[in-house]
């Protein structure tokens, strides 16, 4: 009952975007959504035994586990304050003539649909259902980043669809390979991941290590793993502020989520031994990339997108160590990441409606007299690049902290150049916020610009949540680190 | 039924005509006839799964086989042929990287490696046979030039066809390595009609040689500019 009850909800909500051709309406009926679909996973969360069995659930196709549940709930809360800060922020793109009214009932149709597959993706039971919907994902979040349509971002959004579904091409090879794994060892092939992993350490390795970097491609391109990154920084750098802050808070789960999952099939098996030293310099040369990129940037949105990419990195490293502690922190870093990358974009896009580049969003970001003009942004974007660098007290120090202790058991070399990438990321914000916040406007030309007034519906997502993040940093809930514990539980770490 | 020394050599034949096919679509310069010649890429496959269902029976094959004839023989040529009539454009003469020759000269060595490399992973599976491994190395020989036709060409609608050349390697690679049950060979079918509608409405605003002018400052809308143009 409760997939139908989400896609009932979604379907109504179309529906009622259909109908309407108020801007406000569209906007509200995507803000009741996403606050359904939060409420019912709340809901499922703490009423319901998971793993659930209902209608549908729990059969070959859809599961709700802890891991799955645990995405959703990540998904929803960001959905929520996306749509939230749309509000004011596509407002703002329909005056400046940026997002064409005509394209207002695609963009809230397209997102409203992406929420749905999003659920649906982190609730399939089976690789095969999983790729589709991730697919889909790829395709409708492509949609929302040409919706601008300014030609810089078609090709954004053209360069992200083939980079992810060509990779995604191999992912489908790779679970073909599986398939025939299980055909082979089982009698009868399957794609279900509670059998897989129910049977896994019968696998044969030598294919079992084919198919995981078959599938490793895929997903990597889709979280933006190095080599595979080149899409990121510019779909998430030209998408509107709003999209930006659901492709990093989100989508880049999506692809990690499955990494991680398939990861735990080859966790049963010794295959692993071969692997983790693979994923290792994978995760390292991501963070690395990201990290000499991050240096000389000087678009803020760019910057931020490159942040999202060294995070994948670490998260990819923490999960090569593959001892239980490591992937609690990791999936602790994942929540962690996604709420700072959603208001560390939010207050960009802010930053954004103030100093636009009429010409491009590519170029470098003409930022003057931040503090005059936008205090509040500029704040929050102080206090969250604090956070994404992992300052106590909010989450990431923890996460990136226990990971970083993981690391050094594991190897103290590994854990030298992981420090030292670290540091040079942090550097890169810390030059950036310095020298673009401290510039000052000439006295005589400066001081006709308007201050961008930011509309309230902008300001309490963000608000929101750098609290949640310091509620989560300071108190460390202890219900949600049980909760963390059931999905290590589950993954059989 | 037929003798299965004639499936097979049959099959054979129509492995050559994929390969033509496939190094056709690296390797031309006309953007026209590229959309038929992966409609005849296409038939070959719906071929080579009929064949194959004379062989093994199963009833998958079939369906598999009905599904890419109505899919990418008949609709998705049909809707890009006449997106390129929008477009306008009947060559496509830019190449990044790499140029036909050296792409063809490329896609020989990759079949080599790759034959090397599967004759080593496919006989720990039941497939062993010459024609199920010629088969897969083939599905992926195809999958990585459709994968260098993508990488190696400007226009976005021939970067179209160099992906859903990929798929065809990769629906091959399935028929030929395991049985894959029918719902997620359809998966893969809707995807791929879905895509080539997003990347071929929006190949007609970055395709389109109108907009070499106004590069920036025209900044056009998504439907209102596929039905005008």
């Amino acid at each position: 009952m409760i997939l139908i009850s989400f896609v009932l909800v979604s379907v109504v909500s179309l529906v009622l975007i259909a109908i309407t051709r108020n801007h406000r309406h569209m906007n509200t009926v995507c803000i009741m959504q996403a606050l359904i679909f939060a409420a019912l996973a709340v809901y499922l969360a703490l009423t319901q035994h998971v793993p659930v069995f209902s209608f549908l659930v729990g059969s070959q196709y859809f599961f709700i586990d802890h891991f799955g549940l645990f995405e959703v709930l990540i998904a929803t809360v960001i959905f929520t304050c996306a749509a939230t800060y749309a509000r004011g922020y596509v407002e703002g793109l329909l005056e400046s003539g940026e997002l064409e009214k005509g394209s207002l009932k695609l963009f809230y149709a397209a997102w409203t649909l992406l929420l749905l597959l999003i659920v649906f993706a982190f609730f399939s039971d089976n690789f095969a259902l999983f790729w589709i919907f991730a697919e889909l994902t790829t395709v409708i979040s492509a949609m929302l980043i040409a919706i601008l349509a300014a030609r810089e971002n078609i090709d954004a959004a053209f360069k992200y669809i083939f980079i992810a579904s060509i990779s995604m091409l191999f992912a489908f090879v790779g679970f073909i390979f599986l398939f025939e794994i299980s055909r082979v060892s089982l009698g009868t092939g399957t794609l279900n991941w509670t059998v897989l992993m129910q049977y896994a350490d019968r696998f044969p390795t030598g294919m079992l290590i084919a198919s995981f970097v078959l599938v490793f491609i895929g997903f990597a391109a889709k979280s933006g793993i190095f080599p595979f990154h080149t899409w990121l920084p510019e779909a998430h750098a030209k998408a509107p502020s709003a999209v930006s802050a659901i492709l990093s808070g989100v989508l880049l789960n999506v692809g990690i989520y499955g990494i991680i999952r398939m990861y735990a099939i080859v966790h049963q098996t010794i295959a692993f031994t071969t692997l983790a030293p693979m994923i290792t310099v994978f995760g390292l040369l991501t963070v690395g990339i990201s990290a000499i990129s991050m240096l000389p940037q000087k678009n803020l949105k760019k910057l931020v997108a490159f942040s999202s990419v060294e995070n994948m990195g670490i998260m990819l490293v923490g999960l090569a160590i593959s001892t239980p502690v490591a992937l609690f922190w990791v999936l602790f870093q994942i929540v962690a990441h996604s709420l700072t990358k959603a208001s560390m974009f939010f207050s960009a896009g802010i930053l954004h409606r103030q100093y636009r580049n009429r010409f491009s969003s590519d170029a470098p970001d003409d930022i003057r007299d931040i503090f005059r003009l936008q205090p509040f942004a500029a704040w929050i974007i102080i206090l969250s690049g604090l956070a994404i660098i992992g300052m106590p007290p909010f989450p990431l120090f923890f996460s990136e902290f226990f990971i970083m202790l993981q690391l050094g058991a594991a190897s103290l070399w590994v854990l030298g150049i992981m420090l030292l990438l670290l540091f040079i990321a942090s550097v890169g914000l810390g030059y950036f916020v310095l020298t673009t916040f401290t510039q000052m406007s000439e006295p005589d030309t400066g001081s006709d610009i308007e201050p961008y007034l930011t509309p309230a519906s902008m300001k309490v997502p963000i608000i929101f949540l750098i609290g949640l993040l310091l509620i989560i940093g300071i108190f460390l809930p202890s219900h949600g680190m049980e909760y963390l514990n059931q999905i290590v539980m589950e993954l059989k770490f | 039924m037929i003798d299965t020394a004639i499936v097979i050599g049959i099959i054979r034949i129509l492995f050559v005509c994929i390969i033509i096919t496939a190094a056709y679509i690296i390797s031309t310069r006309n953007l026209l006839s590229v959309v038929s010649v992966y409609a005849l890429q296409s038939l070959t496959l719906v071929a080579i799964a009929i064949s194959l269902f004379s062989l093994e029976g199963s009833i998958v094959l079939l369906e598999i086989a009905l599904v890419t004839f109505f899919s990418k023989v008949i609709i998705i040529p049909y809707f890009i042929a006449t997106i390129q009539e929008k477009i306008r454009i009947k060559r496509d003469i830019e190449f990044h990287y790499l140029n036909p020759t050296s792409s063809l000269l490329l896609s020989m060595v990759l079949m080599l490696v790759i034959y090397m490399a599967l004759s080593k992973i496919v006989p720990e599976t039941p497939a062993h046979n010459s024609l199920f491994l010629f088969g897969a190395v083939l599905g992926i020989s195809l999958m990585l030039m459709g994968m260098m036709v993508t990488f190696s060409r400007k226009r976005a609608i021939t970067k179209v066809l160099g992906f859903l050349s990929m798929e065809n390697g990769v629906l091959l690679f399935g028929m030929f390595v395991t049985e894959l049950p029918f719902i997620i060979e359809f998966l893969i079918i809707i995807d791929l009609i879905i895509l080539v509608i997003l990347t071929a409405v929006l190949s007609v605003g970055i395709d389109s040689t109108l907009e070499d002018y106004h590069k920036r400052l025209h900044q056009f809308h998504l439907l209102k500019d596929s039905e005008e143009i």
